[in-house]
């Protein structure tokens, strides 16, 4: 592939994306496939088909607003791009008949998209019209929303190659791999500020020059693809929806760091994922973006999917590098580091999907450009899954830095049925609660870890009145305590007894010793553990401790 | 070489060498279950904490997976370490009631009893004495190549035994388990002419016969292995005698030499 035939494949990606007749496109993701969006997506087929209408029907990835799928994208030349929401197949014929006529089903719409503009390409430029229909950028729940990563996410066919080509994709790579030098590459991204998206926010381009510099024939990328934490599914619609941006971001980083094999390690209880990431594989590979000589340069790379098999802890990198291998998914103390010693013993560099995905736009837009979105120091967008006790949930994408109280009160409404929300928890299982006395708190790395919690991988759940602080932490303890690897003994033995404490008070038999001993264990635990998982895992205890006492205190026996 | 300071006192070290060991070769005695030097460095017991007071990474570290580096400066019984340790032991206290190392360390600590609940299990093949360090699983797999044992279940549940709780003919009965467990959990009995691994799931391996006084010396496989891998040139003659009549064949092969030719004639020395 070369420039010119980038630029013929783009031509072609816009005839799909932009048809000059109607385009219908179901939102199907596994959350929209849940919600009923492959019923939608089959009632709208029979219906195209019956009436015999010159209409294109299409599968896209998930826009991220979870209440209101089954989401369906109405295209008419012209016009603006119209979501339906909550879309049945009731609705087919309805939507089929009004869309012939050039016109969409109102009691449907959800909002108009006139234009679109995918970032690292030309502006998509759907129309104008239907101004009766709110703007998307008066939807409250999209308002707040800045979308980066997600920037295709509910707009092209993540099946087909060509519609990434048509929102400017592989056109960071081609910069990349012509105009730029490796080390030009790390530059770039040590400019942006990009901070590793799985949750430890070590800085991205640092990280990719400890693996540069080491000399070895051999070098390897992953892609952790692991997710696990309950409650979050960021990266899963980041490979559902857009997994050509995941594969675009893993070259260039190969080109920087030097290396000619690539991983992606996805939890095999993501088969749409798999299934998806699998088919970009093979339509890169026959483009020649995957394989030797990609655009004609000395640069070749390969790329391989391999299935995690359930267990947490792969999550963590050493614990990864050894399910890869064939071992058993078990950490072992760093240094030395993967950089030094990863994959089979080489040198390898592990980022987490959402990292990966940051990459193309970068190299497109300039380091410069990344570096003036979000807060000081925490540059860029952070895609969270809101859920929980919370009217809208679903996935958002909101510039580090926002607010707490932007992301559950504007975007998500605040709580179900008006009842006061209480508590937010963000990080995952090893995350803390965070009070709504500090929903001023910004949502970033720092200050997320100064208020007791961490960013995670971008899982917020939020919690109402009516959830027991004590609760929760019992959850998530015992979480941790089922998925700890066991290798070492605070986190297998101190989480066991954490639990055992924790069910203990919530059968009110507890005393003040007991709630002393649980705090005292939670510090051990923390300041013992091998790994990122038993090092965290006392936070929903600690957290819910420091502010929300009373809710412990008032177990107690004799506390009634 | 390079110079490490260990609680104030600069001690010589081989430049990446694993500081437990410096420490211990200086005489301060650092508490760790999980380590042997013949092994990788593993991690997992977390006894050996130490504070990195000077160096790359400040703060508290297990010792056995510290680099000696150059400056490097070290505190092995902080309050806080101390404070730490204490709480391990009272968790391996609960986990295995039984070891009597454990409760020795626990004494020396001053902890007189733990405040968790206490797990015992009936007829444990461990004797509820096992802290799941793994030396066992990895001296097994490692060093006698063996990897006979190994870790079943995860978390909490794991337990270390051979493959579906079976006997398992991959264990050569050579016992190298039983003597790097630091606290005696693994139980093995000679009965006559077998070897009884009765932690390993009863695994039974014949024991040799000493051609020469008819004692039963060593198991089978083991003997094998070690006339294969460790010494293939043994004579065919001192493969079936027990170490006490090989000693003696040796110091008497003169007459060996002569009456049996069990050793061959060694070339005769020039005047």
């Amino acid at each position: 592939m070369d420039l010119d035939a980038l630029k013929a494949a783009r031509q072609k990606g816009l005839q799909k994306l932009l048809p000059d007749r109607p385009r219908v496109a179901v939102g199907l993701a596994t959350c929209g496939i849940a919600a009923g969006g492959d019923r939608v997506y089959a009632a709208l087929e029979a219906a195209i088909r019956d009436r015999g209408l010159d209409m294109e029907l299409a599968k896209v990835g998930c826009i991220g607003y979870c209440r209101e799928e089954p989401l369906v994208n109405i295209q008419i030349p012209g016009k603006p791009c119209v979501i339906l929401h909550r879309v049945t197949e009731a609705d087919a014929e309805e939507i089929v008949r009004a869309v012939a006529a050039g016109d969409v089903p109102r009691r449907l719409a959800l909002c108009r998209v006139e234009t679109w503009d995918p970032l690292v390409g030309e502006k998509l430029d759907f129309g104008t019209g239907f101004d009766d229909i709110p703007a998307y950028a008066d939807i409250p729940y999209f308002a707040p929303q800045r979308k980066i990563v997600l920037r295709d996410a509910g707009f092209i066919n993540p099946e087909d190659i060509d519609e990434y080509f048509a929102v400017g994709g592989y056109r960071a790579l081609y910069k990349a791999l012509t105009e730029m030098t490796p080390e030009a590459v790390i530059d770039e991204v040590i400019a942006s500020g990009l901070r590793g998206r799985g949750g430890a926010g070590f800085p991205t381009g640092t990280k990719w020059n400890f693996t540069k510099v080491e000399k070895s024939l051999r070098k390897y990328i992953i892609c952790n693809a692991d997710e696990g934490d309950p409650g979050a599914y960021m990266n899963r619609n980041e490979m559902e929806s857009d997994p050509h941006m995941i594969l675009e971001g893993m070259l260039i980083g190969a080109y920087a760091i030097g290396a000619r094999e690539g991983i992606i390690y996805v939890r095999a209880e993501y088969p749409l994922a798999i299934a998806r990431l699998t088919r970009a594989m093979e339509e890169a590979r026959a483009h020649g973006l995957l394989g030797k000589n990609i655009f004609g340069t000395d640069f070749s790379f390969e790329l391989t999917l391999a299935e995690g098999a359930g267990a947490f802890v792969c999550g963590e990198e050493t614990a990864l590098i050894a399910s890869i291998e064939g071992k058993t998914g078990r950490p072992r103390p760093r240094p030395p580091f993967p950089a030094q010693k990863g994959l089979w013993g080489m040198p390898t560099n592990i980022n987490n999907v959402e990292t990966w995905t940051n990459i193309p736009v970068i190299i497109s837009r300039g380091g410069d450009w990344f570096a003036g979105i979000g807060a000081e120091k925490n540059t860029g967008t952070k895609v969270y899954s809101l859920v929980g006790e919370v009217q809208r949930v679903g996935l958002v994408e909101v510039p580090l830095g926002t607010p707490i109280r932007t992301l559950v009160y504007d975007v998500g409404n605040g709580g179900i049925d008006g009842r006061d929300i209480k508590a937010v928890q963000t990080g995952g299982p090893s995350g803390g609660c965070i009070p709504a006395s500090l929903f001023d708190t910004p949502m970033d790395y720092e200050h997320l870890t100064a208020v007791g919690s961490i960013m995670g991988s971008g899982g917020v759940v939020v919690m109402d009145e009516t959830t027991s602080m004590v609760d929760t932490a019992r959850f998530f303890i015992g979480f941790t305590h089922e998925e700890s690897c066991g290798k070492c003994a605070p986190c297998r033995e101190g989480l066991k007894h954490m639990l055992m404490i924790l069910d203990k008070i919530l059968s009110g038999k507890a005393t003040r010793e007991n709630l002393d001993l649980l705090e005292e264990l939670s510090g051990t635990i923390k300041k013992t553990s091998l790994c990122g998982l038993g090092q965290t895992a006392p936070n929903p205890v600690l957290t819910t401790l420091k502010y929300f006492r009373n809710e412990y205190d008032a177990t107690l026996k004799g506390a009634k | 070489m390079t110079q490490v300071i260990i609680d104030g006192k600069p001690c010589a070290a081989e430049e990446g060498e694993t500081l437990l060991v410096v420490a211990r070769r200086e005489g301060i005695d650092i508490p760790a279950f999980c380590f042997e030097e013949s092994l990788a460095s593993y991690g997992a017991c977390r006894m050996c904490l130490v504070e990195v007071v000077k160096g790359a990474r400040p703060g508290i570290t297990t010792s056995c997976t510290l680099q000696a580096a150059d400056g490097l400066e070290v505190l092995t019984e902080t309050p806080e370490i101390t404070g730490l340790r204490k709480a391990l032991i009272e968790l391996y206290l609960a986990q295995a009631p039984r070891a009597e190392s454990i409760k020795a360390l626990a004494r020396r600590y001053g902890v007189e009893k733990t405040r968790f609940a206490r797990k015992v299990v009936k007829e444990d093949p461990l004797q509820n004495r096992c802290i799941l360090c793994g030396l066992c699983v990895r001296v097994c797999g490692e060093i006698m190549g063996a990897g006979a044992i190994n870790y079943i279940g995860r978390g909490q549940f794991t337990e270390i035994n051979t493959p579906f709780y079976e006997e398992n003919e991959a264990c050569m009965g050579c016992g190298a388990c039983a003597e790097v467990c630091p606290t005696g959990a693994i139980a093995l009995e000679d009965r006559t002419d077998t070897r009884v691994m009765k932690s390993w799931s009863e695994t039974k391996v014949p024991l040799a016969r000493c051609a020469a006084c008819g004692t039963f010396f060593a198991p089978v496989p083991f003997t094998r292995y070690a006339h294969e891998k460790l010494d293939p040139g043994i004579l065919d003659a001192l493969k079936d005698l027990c170490p006490a009549c090989r000693s003696k064949a040796a110091a008497r092969k003169a007459i060996l030499l002569k009456k049996e030719g069990v050793i061959p004639p060694e070339p005769e020395l020039q005047a």
